[in-house]
């Protein structure tokens, strides 16, 4: 598997050389382009000043914070009750995946442990938040290299999982629903049915993507063999999530450390891919939903009964002491290290977010690609902007 | 070239059965200004007052992350409740303001009210071209409260009782 990923990435090595080459007898001179802070690749605000020569990045400077929102010093002036509505707000797609982390961190402090059932439904709405998430991509990777129809796709069967997610919590992109404890209300009668038909589409969707984008030479020869990530050079970045399983590191979170949810109650596995380009991240995102949808048919199928909220005080006041707990977001590692001194608000809150681990490889992975590839290779990165600026 | 046609002729096959479903079993979206959206009965449209309920204690008010609950009251005498008792003092509430232009749609003010004066109902077309419109008084509150749907019952298993909707 490493051969095969050596000998690529040697081919590519070489071919950029000879360009090189090339330039330096054109005595071509370099050239700054802007990629940002607004455009259409980036769904938020990321500017990248690219110094190129002809059509050659010599150096790629990433500048993020343009829609830095504060949101560590924030917590410090909020409740317990009134950060999980924040942070929300950190990667919007998929909202829910984001309280859960915080929450179990506070749980650890409080040394409280939800009830099996709230667990089980926090897993199912966590993986419902990843496949809206991960098919969001599914569709805007396409967009990137001019195919437009997988994004309409997306966004029609996305709908229906945001529908369940609606009729469960009441919010659509903010679910707000987690609680200390537990979770703020349990599911409608005739939902775990209306899940099964959304997870039905979802699936129908994987195979359309599958066919459309997958199977077709003109994205494959487009992404096969470009922005490569050794195993190594990823680790040493902190990938996380797909990007880094994509480069054939078999690791987890969901598996490795299943932090008081349901992921160790069901059979599940873990996708790698040994060649760490950018076809090998959209195909292990692709068989992540379909794990994902796989997942949420098992746990569905036995849901415990039982009461949905542990014995907490009305009033949450967190012990004093620190906790860091992290979860495999759709984008990667997740973790809110929480320090308490017994008050009701937070004493300090540090979020480490998956997307600004997976943004700084970009210097070390646009060196030496062509222009058309860098949005390419920032796509296949796959980083909500909200979660890399916080 | 012809190393590129396979995977384009599965493709548009994708497509075209998409093309004739959608011709023949109509399409997912919803004609929005003809026909109207279904939402789901939890879901967080707007925020109705119970007037009656209301005891103006403050506590949405102070709960709010962002503060755009204005609540202003008074207490008076009311007659008492049997002949010859002394009078009872009651809240009244002079204002109940919710600035929709600030809202965040988290709902902690319905959830920590211990009166059930407030309620989520899933009404959502209430945009208004000018962003002091959005601020909802207590009247116009007050008539969210017809749209509020009743709670549902749970899914199978819970444990928790379904409550009801003062009307």
């Amino acid at each position: 598997m490493t051969a095969i990923n050596d000998r690529r990435q040697l081919a590519y090595a070489a071919a950029q050389a000879t360009d090189a080459r090339v330039n330096i007898e054109l005595e071509a001179e370099g050239m700054t382009l802007n990629i940002g802070p607004q455009h259409p690749a980036t769904h938020g605000t990321l500017r990248i000043i690219v110094r190129l020569d002809g059509e050659q990045v010599i150096e790629a400077d990433p500048v993020m914070g343009y829609m830095h929102r504060g949101y560590e010093k924030l917590t410090e002036v909020r409740t317990y009750p009134q950060v999980t509505t924040l942070i929300n707000r950190i990667d919007w797609v998929s909202s829910f995946a984001n309280e859960v982390p915080f929450i179990l961190a506070a749980e650890k402090l409080m040394e409280v442990e939800a009830p099996p059932r709230a667990q089980w439904i926090r897993t199912i709405l966590f993986e419902l938040g990843r496949i809206a998430n991960v098919s969001m991509f599914l569709g805007d990777m396409g967009v990137q290299l001019g195919a437009v129809t997988p994004m309409f796709y997306a966004l029609r069967d996305r709908e229906f999982i945001l529908n369940q997610i609606e009729a469960a919590t009441g919010g659509r992109f903010h679910p707000n629903f987690d609680r200390i404890g537990g979770l703020k209300d349990d599911l409608p009668a005739g939902w775990i049915e209306d899940t099964r038909l959304a997870l039905d589409k979802m699936e129908y969707f994987c195979q359309q993507v599958e066919d459309l984008v997958i199977g077709n030479e003109i994205f494959e020869q487009r992404t096969r063999g470009i922005g490569i990530i050794p195993a190594d050079v990823g680790l040493s970045y902190g990938l996380s999530g797909a990007n880094i399983r994509a480069s054939g590191v078999d690791w987890d979170l969901r598996r490795d450390n299943p932090v008081g949810l349901a992921w160790d109650q069901v059979d599940w596995r873990v996708w790698t891919h040994p060649d760490g380009d950018s076809f090998a991240r959209y195909w292990v995102r692709l068989q992540e939903v379909r794990e994902s949808c796989h997942i949420v048919r098992q746990l569905l199928d036995g849901l415990p009964s039982g009461p949905i909220m542990a014995k907490v005080p009305r009033v949450v006041k967190v012990p004093e002491g620190e906790a860091y707990v992290a979860c495999e977001n759709p984008l990667g590692q997740m973790g809110y290290y929480l320090v308490s001194q017994g008050g009701l608000t937070p004493f300090r809150v540090k979020v480490r977010t998956a997307s600004f681990s997976n943004m700084s490889i970009t210097p070390w992975l646009l060196k030496g690609t062509y222009v058309a590839d860098v949005i390419t290779i920032l796509a296949s990165l796959y980083f909500i902007l909200g979660d890399l600026d916080r | 070239m012809a190393k590129l046609v396979p995977g384009l002729v599965k493709g548009l096959g994708v497509t075209f059965k998409e093309i004739t479903k959608t011709v023949t079993k109509g399409a997912e979206t919803v004609q929005y200004p003809h026909v109207k959206e279904d939402p789901a009965p939890r879901a967080r449209g707007v925020i109705a007052l119970h007037e009656d309920n209301c005891t103006s204690c403050m506590l949405c008010a102070r709960e709010c992350p962002d503060w755009c609950i204005y609540i202003e009251g008074h207490k008076t005498l009311a007659p008492p409740r049997r002949e010859g008792g002394k009078p009872r003092t009651v809240n009244k509430l002079d204002r109940f303001d919710i600035d929709y232009g600030l809202c965040m749609y988290c709902g902690i003010c319905v959830e920590v009210c211990p009166f059930e004066a407030l309620f989520w109902s899933p009404e959502y077309e209430y945009s208004e071209p000018k962003i002091a419109d959005l601020l909802h008084d207590k009247s116009r509150l007050g008539q969210w409260m017809e749209t509020v749907p009743e709670f549902e019952s749970y899914e199978q298993g819970s444990e928790v009782k379904v409550k009801k909707v003062p009307r």
